[in-house]
């Protein structure tokens, strides 16, 4: 059966076994993409999945199942695992959230012009961009990695309550690696963006982009460890935020894994640093009415000018802190609600990047970030590989590799000097701008 | 899925024109119960399936992945893929299955299946007590126990057809302690490809006291001094470095891109004679073997570096083709969604001569990482960045005080002749890597070794 059947006789099911609080979270998601290499289309995929979970609370005590055959049996025995698994956990009262309508306006999460992109048209553009990045400069040695690809998801979420709602949404991306070499040294530049419609992708700006941050490292060496200004760029200032989003989550301070505990009304950042949270702005990924909990979602201040304003909560979190949800609940069909963002921004500032990078005698430009497993959200520990540039008076002096950043996010947020005007190009639903932090650790 | 639609499957494919058709079924049965905040808060099962449709064109790969069994469907997805390709080499020789021959697998001693969840509740509240009763800074233990039970079948056009039974169990648990200011999390993340009696012969009370007390040691520990110096590496999940930096560009897939460091170096010294590494697809009940690889491949014991010198890649069936070496069954895939690549099994730097103590004695000042975190790899440039999560001073020959926040970055084939000493205690550990072809178990191992010189970045 398709997923809206395979929802109703969830529904039903539930009903007639006696359960009288569950919610019920479908998803369809559909894939078609082309990866090229060396003028050839090596790898060409369609993916289409779908899957369906039952979240029952018999006396209060959750109990979670999900399936990805749509068969009858398969779906009475998502029903029968549930109840099993109601049987040994403990209870959380929550109060599932009831129908609401509001008045809406397209999000413009879905544009059907997605629809008429052909294999054709993604082979076309794949074949541009390593053709350009290839000729765009003679120390390019290879493309690795090149592929395009469009998505499709669907989802859809009942409950009890009578909520029945779906969201529909959809984007082609393109994404563009390579490797460039002086002498032994070896530099990879990677460029990767989505959008609403193929006519907005530009190759000659992809494939340019991607060289430049390939190219623009070799000669990179490393520099003397020491105190530095850090500005760290649009193309990676979103990931340092969404590495340490989930210290604001109402789950994390219940479960004494926050340093944000007990700092609602309190200055946790410098002046500079406003943190908005807006899910109804057209044309963002992030974009909903509604969390994946059935609750209202809205716009507000997480911080603003330093100060702390609230914790984010889905369901569970929410009824333990005695608040409202306030729409940060997330989850898939096949696991426990967790909590998440829809779009989040750092506000700009007024400076322009020079700025923040004459704003001291020296400093490090941070351009590429190297894995993140030396960071943790819990303890704030900063431990991380970096690259990017060493500027002086403003002036770029040279590209540095080798070297690692140090510090506490915590003590970071307080150190923020200044924020850029400009966010980066990309199609994410956390846009950040450069940033300015007067002084961390740099060991090389 | 029967050998009449598996046939109607090959079939088209070679109508498709491709070389090669395979098909890969999946149905895979999870369950997972967790304990946190002191309460039993989820309990979850379910049931992933799907099929896997691979054609290969001399090494051009169309792929298809759904979990719509419907066979018109998917002879739709096939005609529509092969509508892709404006070339079809028409020179496939078809051999259509047969009898489906089971693969042997592991001794499986208990289905996790026939297990009610509540049967695994005992040792996560056991670990939850005996960390909590450690010291009044432990605020929070979050210990979770899930299996995956797997059956699968392969078919291709070369007439196989087989049926393979996975099963795997792991245990999960991190303790986090307080002291009003600082944080700190300490894990243990012990897994098998065994059934329930894997958590029937865990030791909670080991585990829990061993990821308490290092979450405590750590709470209170300094930061090194961030520079390059000589780092004696634990043993166990120590290998992760070796997994990273040297495991990932030594895939074929790697190497038929031309863009690891190690390509065209086979038979090359790259490291010192102290160096055997070897990546094992066979080790009994281990989380990171397999009964066959996912295109249906004997696994096998593969060598990777002898005594320094590079002997062997790790490869599948395009990356063998490509680069001139045999399969080696490593064929992987997360699951029915993706194609499979060259991925790791069982990855570790084997039994060397030297002592632990000769290695700390050897460092006039240094790094002791006795447990590593996570890390990840760039395998074109071969840049590597690894987290310690426990880690300790080295100050004129002997272990000094403990440190926090270390990383360790470098490029893998610059660092690999650095290793200068290698152990006799090897362990290995489970984890999980992710790359092309999704998340998938392996583990990674080592002695303690002793690296001459590499990048901590510290404070």
């Amino acid at each position: 059966m398709n997923i809206i059947d395979a929802a109703d006789f969830l529904n039903d099911k539930a009903i007639s076994k006696g359960i009288k609080v569950f919610d019920i979270l479908g998803g369809i998601s559909e894939s078609t993409g082309v990866e090229v290499f060396e003028g050839k289309v090596q790898n060409t995929e369609i993916s289409y999945g779908s899957g369906i979970g039952i979240r029952i609370f018999m006396d209060g005590k959750p109990g979670i199942s999900f399936t990805e055959k749509l068969s009858s049996n398969s779906l009475n025995q998502a029903i029968e695992d549930a109840i099993s698994n109601a049987s040994i956990t403990d209870s959380m009262e929550i109060e599932l959230p009831e129908k609401k309508s509001i008045e809406e306006i397209d999000l413009k999460i879905y544009d059907s012009s997605i629809n008429d992109v052909s294999f054709d048209d993604m082979i076309k553009l794949g074949m541009q961009l390593e053709k350009i990045a290839k000729n765009k400069d003679s120390r390019v040695e290879n493309v690795p990695y090149l592929g395009v690809s469009k998505t499709e998801g669907y989802s859809v979420l009942r409950n009890s309550k009578g909520i029945s709602y779906d969201r529909k949404s959809n984007s082609i991306s393109a994404y563009i690696g390579v490797t460039a070499s002086q002498g032994e040294q070896k530099k990879m530049g990677f460029y990767s963006n989505s959008y609403k419609s193929f006519s907005t992708f530009d190759p000659e700006f992809m494939s340019e982009q991607a060289v430049t941050r390939a190219t623009e490292l070799l000669g990179a060496t490393s520099i003397k460890g020491a105190m530095y200004p850090i500005v760290f760029s649009n193309r990676i200032s979103s990931s340092i935020i969404s590495m340490f989003l989930s210290p604001f989550y109402g789950e994390a301070i219940q479960k004494g894994q926050s340093r944000l505990a007990g700092k609602v009304g309190e200055k946790i950042a410098s002046d500079v640093l406003t943190l908005t949270i807006d899910p109804h702005i057209p044309g963002m990924p992030g974009s909903r009415y509604f969390d994946s909990e059935g609750v209202q979602t809205q716009k507000m201040d997480l911080v603003s000018q330093g100060k702390l304003n609230t914790y984010l909560y889905n369901l569970e979190s929410a009824y333990k802190a005695k608040v409202e949800p306030n729409g940060f609940g997330s989850r898939s069909y096949s696991g426990k609600a967790g909590t998440g963002i829809s779009n989040l921004f750092v506000n700009k500032g007024d400076s322009s990047l020079a700025r923040l990078l004459r704003a001291y005698p020296e400093c490090i430009y941070v351009t590429r970030l190297e894995g993140g497993s030396g960071c943790s959200a819990i303890s704030g520990d900063i431990s991380i590989g970096v690259q990017g540039f060493l500027y002086k008076n403003g002036i770029q002096i040279q590209p540095v590799e080798k070297i690692t950043l140090s510090g506490n996010y915590f003590d970071l947020l307080h150190k923020i000097e200044d924020i850029s005007s400009e966010y980066s190009d990309s199609y994410s639903s956390i846009k950040v701008p450069d940033i300015l932090v007067n002084s961390m650790v740099i060991s090389g | 899925m029967d050998t009449l639609k598996a046939a109607r499957i090959l079939e088209a494919g070679k109508s498709a024109g491709a070389d090669f058709t395979e098909i890969f079924v999946e149905e895979t049965r999870h369950s997972s119960i967790s304990f946190s905040d002191k309460k039993v808060e989820t309990a979850t099962a379910g049931t992933e399936f799907g099929i896997g449709i691979r054609l290969i064109y001399g090494t051009d790969v169309l792929y298809a992945s759904t979990s719509n069994e419907d066979i018109e469907y998917l002879i739709g997805i096939i005609v529509k893929l092969a509508k892709t390709r404006s070339i079809s080499s028409q020179n496939q020789n078809l051999v259509l299955p047969d009898i489906i021959a089971r693969i042997p697998s592991q001794n499986i001693l208990i289905d996790p299946r026939t297990i009610s969840q509540s049967q695994k509740l005992p040792i996560l509240k056991i670990a939850d007590q005996t960390a909590r009763s450690l010291n009044g800074k432990i605020v929070q233990v979050n210990a979770r126990a899930f299996d995956s039970v797997s059956d699968i079948l392969i078919i291709n056009s070369e007439g196989l057809y087989i049926s393979d039974h996975r099963v795997h169990s792991r245990f999960t648990l991190s303790v986090t302690a307080s002291d009003g200011k600082e944080i700190y999390t300490g894990t243990e993340t012990p897994g098998a490809g065994k059934g329930f009696e894997f958590f029937e012969t865990l030791n909670p009370i080991k585990l829990a006291t061993s990821a308490g007390e290092r979450a405590l040691r750590m709470l209170s520990a300094g930061y090194i001094k961030g520079n390059k110096m000589p780092v004696v590496m634990g043993n166990g999940f120590g290998g992760v470095i070796f997994h990273e930096a040297c495991g990932h560009p030594l895939e074929t897939e790697a190497i038929r891109k031309k863009s690891s460091p190690f390509t065209g170096k086979l038979g090359s010294k790259i490291a010192r004679d102290c160096l055997t590494a070897i990546d094992d697809g066979t080790i009994p009940n281990s989380w990171g073997s397999i009964n066959v690889d996912d295109e249906g491949t004997k696994p096998e014991k593969t060598v990777l570096i002898e005594n320094g010198v590079l002997k062997n890649y790790l490869s599948d069936r395009i990356g063998s083709k490509e680069v001139g070496v045999g399969l080696t069954g490593s064929a992987r895939r997360e699951s029915y969604i993706y194609a499979p690549v060259s991925r790791m099994r069982n990855t570790y730097i084997d039994n060397g001569k030297d002592t632990f103590e000769d290695m700390i004695s050897s460092v006039e000042e240094g790094l002791y990482a006795m447990k590593m975190g996570g890390g990840s790899v760039n395998p074109a440039t071969g840049e590597f960045n690894f987290a310690v999560e426990e880690g300790y001073v080295i100050r004129n020959g002997k272990i000094s005080v403990p440190v926090r926040g270390a990383t360790l970055i470098g490029k893998g084939h610059e660092i690999l002749p650095l290793i200068s000493m290698v152990g006799n205690d090897l362990e290995i550990a489970a984890g999980m890597c992710g790359a092309a072809s999704g998340s998938i178990p392996v583990t990674v191992g080592q002695p303690s070794l002793k690296v001459d010189e590499i990048l901590v970045g510290g404070r």
